[in-house]
């Protein structure tokens, strides 16, 4: 099962181009495999101008084996060469490559430059192929659609893309996907448990923790790591270990109120 | 942001090796000063190599003193039992940097190599020696509210941003470096470096050393230390001024004294000058100030920060005051 | 059975809450559509000149690259103009500025290109390869450098009675010849609104001539209306959907240059665009506080009478608009003063147009008047509680018209009893705790209570429930939910079978959020749609039951979800069961202001009292306490009214202690550029704000008897600090922010 941009037609509007590759390159998005589906035989499309042809998904992602661990040293970019990708353009018809001529090779390699990273999100597996300079918070609300995580500032100077890595609070825009391979992550969506709220999200509804709602995921995220690090243990503490989530509506009194709430409720958090 | 290549060696070595040979390679760490360079196109490395996973981020008992491991996060040495107990200045400066988030991210290591928040650094429109070597400075004759007040160039005058560097600086820390020629320890005050000509380097490390690690000797200054940082914010701001003041004192008598300053300098700011300025005298206001009109000498200002001049001795002194009740 | 709970007044918990808290609010750069594209702006790096030259070909040759447009290969918008063209004509606030219509540069980081590629990635990558050449002119952006140049508003010459034209009562600057005097310079800096939300759309053309905009805006039909216009079409070919802005303050109040660069992207690369800008774009080209420059002459007589005022004051604005605010609204009406001057100036400056920003003008004018009357009393030495008191005004005195209401005398007491006013000391400097300097400080605020026509639909569906849809948005102050609350008590429903939807242009025409008017005129709207379908209730009764066909219209009750008949308790009818058998109901209301406006002065007022803390020393200073008190009419949701209340508080922190963005003029360039350099109010700096409300109806501006709230809970907020901090200190600060830089 292949998401992302892999089936969009090019741009239709656009003239064929000079021995190029097509400009909505095919592996634009990282590209989202289900676990259980790694393996299989789906294929990519790959467009290219006036004409789209099929090359075996596996040809072009030959170490993302299911099984093996991901290997991140230098190797990576050895596959990479553009000797492998010539040859493995040598299955596609020869004006195709012809046309692609001297300058095509770097493009493509900087197209393929991607590299394989499982992420376990919401509990959830995924096994997927990003590139390098993906963050962590693009990945989220761009590929996996998982939104609750906001983009406030970009440069973890707000807060609201706080998500937990292993448990610990992070700001989700300031890491690249990839370093987190392997790890555990947690979004604001996965936070509840089926229809019940977490009691941070239940103490925010009614102590009205919010009112344009876009820090609130980073808020609550940040809250519970603040009440687990022991963090909460006065309004004063409270506030100093919230500092890092910026509510521009100022809705931090009650935030405070919220905090305190669950903290002294003694419920799991 | 260029796209980048990325590895992730298991060995230091592998990691020394990769840097070393590669001149547009570059080691990251929790990433958040360099994420945030790099999406600005401050900084445009081909190359990452990600260093997270080394086995460097033990907080361990070491030769008369602790040794944190340069991937510690300021987080774990900050809520760490062994230096809350031995080195309460340090983490009274890791919590007063940066968010709880991103000191789950910053190391010890990363947080040393933070560049400078000069906003002429970052906007790659505007001339910046640091940035750019030939370009000029735009601070000099800019908005340098928030610029150096000692040891800057007509080439750069832009401050080092750490905190946890001030606390360091004043404990007689040393960095532990490995390296394609081998490993070497750089006591901390000389480990960032003044602008000069070169305001591009901002430490003395060379290309592939990778700090490993920051011994801190043990010494008496467990109880009456103060990290005071002044900010245009209680909280999540870079100083304005920052003091790191540790005293060991026998009864009002001041026996031995640490003193450093952030935000004055290219570097986090040493006062050993005015440390012994303090030695014998008893701990008061009047003591205080002798030694901040000491520190503050060979300071000068520019159009923006001339209220450094003031603020400067004033949180040197409030440091002091604080240390000495605590 | 229990009737059920009025829930005007009450604290409703939010009706889009649970969606709040887990994510699945859905804001404007979130909706998932097939084929969605990615768009970057570039800017330019100069602030005025002429673009000589724009490389593409490496931007355009790079990795999934759709297209970049400019002015180069624009294609034409029908309805846009380049700004400014015409300088006889000057534009006002409202007019989006058109993009890629011409190559003159009128500020820095104009967008001057939009790349669009398959992921975000490499766009931002692409957007990076675009390299211009300019053709540089001298660009000015220093407001007090051009104040020479300043300019009375166009719309102020053509209309002498405009609020920005001149204005005077009694004799012109007659403060000068007063005994005792005070003549002080007051300026602000330029702000930032910077709402968490990056400002985002999502462009989608249907068909050729059907556009769907997922839009950050306060008012959709404003911005359908826009767009509608600038290409050409028929405005029901326009949507424009806002079901969850992430903040805004003002800055989404009218439309702006990348919305129409992500429109024009989507119809060139025929799919849908998303754009959402950078934190740096949000200080260039979304609007921001004008920097202005005041300055107060007041005179008094021994006993505290104000004899006179003159209060002028000069904004910035671009020059391809003229912007203007109310400034010096406030100063005209607040006080008692026989003679009274305000002048409002204008400076046009190469940088972005400036935008209302909550409170806006009242909010930096009372900075000014705020701080003057606290400097009035000082020299009076009297309390400055009191000196107020010896002004109040129990009738309007700019139009010689009676208040609708006006409760701020309430407000004062309950505000002073509240921070403890009696414990402040009459000579700065007195009270300490520890170290720190510890001062108290009040500040008035007003602003209009505004209302607006709106339209209302509703509906009575089958199963008994109601669904109400507005085009208003909801920006945070809870729109929604008090328009449920309304709705309930209206029909006397249980809130839970209320569904208003609202963020969508295809709703019920309302007026853009903002100026604290919507629940003053949403509000009526959404009321009188549900008077009419109790209406429709009562005839379909008459017309299937014989006891309701006999009954005087005022005998029929509405209750939970029943009509049931005064003095006969076997007559009952649900209202599922009469909607099942009409096979549904519907209404659309349009609701208007009524004739009071013309007799009445009508004002929401409030006074904020701070308690600081001022660290000799280090010059550091912590609000350690703030009490709010409004009097808004009505309250219809304490809960959300209130956190509005704390919420302005927290912005009037900002503004007092650490807003301030900096251009550096050599470059015409921000160096403020994100939230690092930009200080905007953490948790740590926010202490618990409490907040009183007189709720007292107004019934001239609507029959709700609201007055507005927004906006008022910001105004004299910063004052109020700054007074604090010269009682804690004895140091008057005329600039803000007062930061530690000012008192050491």
């Amino acid at each position: 099962m292949v998401f992302g941009t892999l089936s969009y037609p090019a741009n239709p509007n656009r003239k064929p181009q000079r021995g190029k590759f097509g400009h909505a390159a095919c592996h634009g998005r990282a590209q989202i495999r289900k676990l259980d589906r790694i393996g299989s035989s789906g294929d990519a499309v790959l467009p290219v101008p006036g004409r789209a042809f099929l090359l075996p998904t596996r040809l072009l992602f030959m170490n993302s084996e299911p099984e093996a661990p991901a290997n991140h040293d230098d190797n990576r970019r050895t596959f990479l060469k553009q000797s492998s990708l010539l040859t493995a353009l040598a299955l596609v018809p020869g004006p195709v490559v012809s046309a692609a001529a001297a300058k095509l090779d770097e493009r493509v390699a900087e197209a393929f430059e991607q590299v394989p990273v499982s992420l376990k999100v919401n509990g959830k597996k995924y096994k997927l192929n990003v590139e390098p300079r993906t963050t962590l918070l693009d990945l989220l609300r761009e590929n996996l659609h998982l939104t609750g995580t906001k983009k406030g500032c970009d440069y973890g100077q707000c807060g609201a893309c706080t998500v937990h890595v292993e448990g610990q609070r992070v700001n989700s825009c300031l890491s690249f996907a990839v370093m987190h391979d392997g790890k555990e992550i947690t979004t604001i969506e996965g936070l509840s448990k089926g229809d019940d709220l977490h009691p941070m999200q239940e103490a925010f509804v009614k102590h009205d923790g919010f009112q344009c709602g876009y820090c609130t995921p980073g808020q609550i995220m940040s809250a519970v790591a603040c009440v687990r690090e022991g963090h909460a243990g006065s309004e004063a503490e409270i506030r100093e270990y919230m500092s890092g989530n910026i509510c521009r509506c100022g809705a931090y009194t009650n935030i405070v109120a919220a905090i305190q709430e669950v903290k002294n409720g003694g419920q799991k958090v | 942001m260029n796209q980048f290549q990325y590895a992730r060696p298991s060995k230091p070595q592998a990691a020394i090796r990769a840097v070393a040979k590669d001149a547009n390679a570059q080691f990251i760490a929790g990433g958040t000063n360099l994420v945030d360079l790099m999406k600005r196109g401050v900084m445009t490395p081909q190359k990452l190599v990600d260093i997270n996973r080394l086995p460097l981020n033990k907080i361990e008992r070491q030769n008369n003193g602790l040794r944190l491991g340069a991937l510690a996060l300021n987080s774990a040495v900050a809520d760490d039992k062994l230096v809350r107990e031995r080195q309460p200045l340090l983490v009274q400066a890791l919590n007063a940097g940066a968010s709880a988030q991103l000191r789950n991210m910053a190391t010890v290591g990363g947080n040393m190599l933070q560049r400078t928040r000069c906003p002429y650094f970052y906007d790659t429109t505007m001339p910046c020696n640091k940035r750019a070597p030939g370009t000029g400075c735009g601070a000099l004759e800019g908005i340098n509210r928030m610029h150096a007040i000692f040891g800057f160039s007509d080439k750069c005058i832009a401050v080092h941003p750490s905190d946890m560097s001030v606390a360091l600086v004043a404990l007689d820390a040393t960095v532990l470096v490995s390296g394609p020629q081998g490993d070497r320890r750089i006591p901390f005050a000389d480990f960032h470096r003044l602008p000069g000509d070169t305001p591009q380097k901002d430490t003395n490390l060379e290309r592939g050393e990778l700090i490993t690690a920051v011994d801190i000797p043990d010494a008496p200054f467990t109880r009456h230390v103060s990290y005071y940082k002044v900010r245009e914010r209680a909280s999540y701001a870079f100083a304005l001024v920052s003091a790191a003041a540790a005293l060991e004192l026998d009864g009002n008598t001041i026996k031995a004294a640490r003193l450093a300053l952030g935000g004055v300098a290219h570097k986090p700011w040493r006062l050993t000058a005015a440390e012994q300025v303090l030695v014998g005298k008893p701990a008061t206001e009047a003591t205080f100030r002798q030694a901040a009109e000491v520190a503050m000498q060979g300071a000068k200002a520019f159009k923006y920060n001339e209220y450094k001049l003031k603020l400067a001795p004033n949180t040197l002194v409030q440091a002091l005051k604080t240390a000495t009740a605590a | 059975m229990k009737p059920l709970q009025k829930q005007i007044g009450t604290g409703m918990n939010r009706v889009d809450g649970r969606l709040k808290v887990t994510g699945a609010a859905t804001y404007a750069a979130e909706y998932e559509l097939p084929g969605l594209v990615y768009a970057v702006l570039v800017g330019s790096t100069i602030a005025k000149g002429r673009l000589a030259s724009l490389d593409t070909k490496a931007a355009e040759r790079a990795p999934g690259v759709l297209a970049v447009v400019s002015h180069l290969n624009a294609p034409k918008a029908p309805g846009a103009k380049p700004a400014g063209k015409d300088p006889s004509q000057p534009q006002t606030v409202g007019n989006p500025l058109a993009v890629f219509t011409d190559d003159k540069i009128r500020f820095n980081d104009q967008p001057i290109a939009v790349v669009v590629a398959d992921t975000l990635e490499r766009a931002r990558f692409a957007a990076g390869l675009v390299k211009a050449q300019y053709a540089q002119e001298a660009h000015q952006t220093n407001l007090e450098a051009n104040r020479p140049q300043a300019f009375l508003p166009t719309q102020a010459k053509k209309n002498p009675k405009s609020p920005v034209a001149d204005y005077q009562r009694g004799q012109v600057d007659a403060y000068k010849t007063g005994a005792l005097k005070l003549e002080a310079e007051y300026v602000i800096p330029t702000e930032v609104h910077h709402p968490m939300e990056l400002q985002a759309i999502t462009a989608h053309w249907e068909a050729p001539d059907r556009l769907t905009l997922y839009d950050k805006t306060q008012g959709t039909m404003a911005t359908r209306r826009d767009f509608a216009k600038q290409w050409g079409l028929p405005e029901e070919n326009v949507k424009v959907v806002a079901t969850f802005v992430g903040g805004a303050f003002g800055n989404a109040l009218h439309s702006w240059p990348h919305e129409s660069a992500a429109i024009i992207a989507a119809k060139v690369v025929n799919r849908p665009v998303k754009l959402m800008l950078t934190r740096e774009q949000m200080f260039t080209m979304v609007g921001y506080r004008p920097h202005t420059w005041q300055k107060i002459g007041m005179s008094a007589t021994a006993d505290g009478k104000i004899t006179a005022i003159t209060h002028e004051a000069t904004g910035q604005t671009s020059t391809y608009e003229e912007f203007t605010e109310s400034t010096l609204g406030q100063t005209r009406m607040m006080y008692q003063a026989p003679n009274l001057t305000t002048r409002y100036r204008l400076v046009a400056l190469d940088i972005g147009s400036p935008i209302w920003m909550r409170g806006p003008g009242e909010a930096t004018g009372a900075f000014a008047l705020e701080s003057a009357m606290d400097e009035m009393a000082h020299l009076l030495n009297l309390d400055p509680l009191e000196f107020r008191l010896r002004n109040y005004t129990d009738q309007d005195p700019e139009r010689n018209r009676p208040w609708s209401t006006k409760f701020l005398k309430e407000c004062y007491q309950a505000g002073a009893d509240r921070i403890g006013w009696s414990k402040r000391q009459l000579k700065p400097g007195m009270l300490r705790d520890g170290d720190w300097l510890v001062g108290y400080g009040m500040g008035v605020g007003t602003f209009g209570a505004h209302r607006g026509a709106s339209k209302a639909n509703a509906q009575l569906l089958p199963n008994g429930t109601v669904l109400l849809q507005s085009a208003v948005t909801d920006i945070g102050p809870g729109t929604g939910t008090a328009m449920t609350q309304i709705a309930a008590d209206t029909l006397g429903l249980d809130p839970a079978k209320i569904r208003f939807e609202w963020g969508n242009s295809s709703f019920a025409s309302a007026p853009t959020q903002g100026g604290s008017a919507i629940v003053n005129s949403v509000g009526p709207a959404v009321q009188e749609a549900c008077l009419a379908l109790k209406a429709k209730l009562r005839e379909l009764a008459a017309a299937g039951n014989g006891a309701f066909a006999a009954a005087r219209p005022e005998d029929v009750a509405f209750a939970d979800g029943h009509l049931t008949l005064n003095g006969n308790p076997a007559a009952r009818a649900t209202y599922a069961d009469l909607v099942k058998q009409a096979g549904g109901t519907a209404v659309a209301v349009d609701s208007k202001p009524g004739p009071d406006g013309q007799k009445y002065s009508m004002y929401s007022f409030s006074v904020h009292f701070a308690e600081v803390r001022v660290h000799p020393l280090t010059g550091e200073v912590r609000v350690s306490k703030l009490v709010s008190c409004a009097d808004a009419g009505t309250i219809i949701n304490e809960k959300t009214a209130g956190n509005q209340m704390k919420g302005g508080a927290v912005g009037g922190i900002g503004m007092a202690l650490m807003e301030h963005a900096m251009i550096d003029d050599r470059f015409g360039r921000y160096v403020t550029k994100d939230l690092a350099d930009y200080h905007v109010p953490v948790h740590a700096d926010a202490p618990a704000v409490e907040v009183f409300f007189v709720n007292q109806p107004d019934p001239h501006v609507n029959a709700l008897g609201t007055k507005g709230i927004g906006e008022i809970a910001t105004i004299g907020v910063a004052p109020a600090i700054a007074n604090a901090v010269f009682n804690a200190t004895g140091k008057r600060v005329r600039e803000l922010p007062i930061t530690p830089d000012k008192l050491i």
